[in-house]
């Protein structure tokens, strides 16, 4: 079973594809979908761009 | 079922009023109001025109019923409770005289003996997120105090987990008007409570004995009164016996309340409504409860929020009839609240 890194909640796979940013179901936490076989998640960056500065 | 509503007119009555006229398998055969004997029901719940053609009917007229709620002032029900138990019918309590267990308490917090020790044990405390089983089999089902409901729900997977540490809680609560009832005197005036925060019970309120006797710690309550009609959000301080974080409190309220279907556990990340606020509750029968870790203080901080006059009287009552008639716990308690309100 995947996990929340934030809240430990169970963390299901709907249809997510590799690099997708989806909020966590119970802590609202941004996840990112780091790989999907298997199926993995990390808290996602807060700002992971540069905007080219 | 056939269910009689005593004490119908206040605030607690007419919320009781709309959900039992839209339960399912319910008849609301008779509703009494001394004050208001006569009149339709309509005249004190506006809410309630064209839905229910009931009129109040004085107490002494009250018939037998398979389940009677009572929504008298404190320290009536007392006394109404055994003519009710007598007749057979199941009786629901909405007032504090039969929450407390230990007869030496009502003295203390409710200014006289209890007239009838030898049925409180005959009470459970209405709380199904504690007492599930109990209230499958009650004979009084005694429904908590709005406050109290807010904070034993907080506070209780703390002290479950051995979490809390040396020295008394603290719970400083605030709460809307509706709490005071529809007779809140002189200092429910508009003018008078427009706008306040109020101090008014900084301590002794009468829910410290019902937080105490469900949780098993010691607590030092004070509460509040704030610019609202509807809502109570209790912030329950507790000194940590160890050093916890979040996960560790998320395992804990989820092994609390990870099944129950009014209890919502709240504590995101982002957004305008990262904690429990009962303002979104208005109308619902959903306790929101949260935390937070304060290492600086060695605290943890735990936060209940309600609708009043729902979870914390009529809608926590409907909840446990249904546990007690053998109905599924959440009928006509569906709904979900409003957004923005």
């Amino acid at each position: 079973m995947t996990l929340c890194p934030e809240c430990e909640a169970a963390v299901v796979n709907h249809d997510l594809i590799a690099g997708e940013i989806f909020p966590c179901v119970d802590c609202g936490t941004d996840l990112e979908v780091t790989t999907l076989e298997p199926f993995a998640v990390q808290t996602a960056p807060k700002e992971a761009e540069d905007w080219g500065e | 079922m056939k269910v009689a509503v005593v004490g119908g007119s206040g605030f607690v009555g007419g919320e009781l009023l709309r959900l039992l006229v839209r339960h399912p398998d319910v008849e609301v055969v008779q509703v009494t109001s001394d004050s208001m004997a006569g009149q339709a029901v309509s005249r004190a719940h506006p809410n309630l025109r064209k839905v229910s053609p009931l009129r109040f009917t004085p107490h002494a007229s009250l018939g037998r019923a398979d389940a009677t709620f009572v929504a008298t002032p404190h320290g009536e029900s007392m006394e109404r409770v055994p003519e009710l138990l007598h007749s057979g019918g199941l009786v629901i309590d909405l007032s504090a005289d039969y929450r407390l267990h230990d007869p030496e308490q009502y003295p203390t917090y409710y200014g006289r003996p209890h007239p009838h020790p030898d049925l409180l044990p005959k009470s459970v405390y209405g709380l199904p997120e504690l007492h599930r089983d109990e209230l499958r089999t009650a004979a009084i089902i005694a429904v908590p105090g709005c406050i109290a409901t807010a904070s034993i729900l907080a506070l209780r997977p703390l002290v479950a987990a051995g979490w809390v540490g040396a020295g008394p809680v603290v719970v400083d609560a605030k709460s809307g008007s509706s709490a005071s009832g529809r007779d809140a005197g002189p200092a429910g005036l508009h003018a008078e409570r427009s706008g306040v925060m109020r101090a008014y019970a900084p301590t002794g309120h009468r829910h410290t004995a019902e937080i105490e006797q469900e949780t098993g710690v010691p607590v030092a309550l004070s509460c509040h009164g704030v610019e609202a009609v509807r809502g109570v959000l209790a912030t329950v301080h507790a000194p940590a016996a160890q050093p916890v974080d979040d996960k560790a409190l998320w395992r804990a309220y989820r092994a609390a309340y990870g099944e129950e279907p009014f209890v919502r556990i709240v504590h995101e990340a982002d957004g305008v409504y990262r904690e429990p606020e009962p303002k979104i509750l208005a109308g619902t029968n959903l306790c929101e409860v949260g935390f937070a870790v304060d290492p600086h203080a060695q605290r943890i901080v735990a936060l209940g929020a309600l609708d009043n006059l729902m979870k914390g009287a009529a809608g926590g009552a409907v909840q446990c009839f249904n546990l007690r008639a053998g109905f599924p716990e959440t009928t006509g308690l569906d709904f979900l609240g409003l957004h923005p309100i």
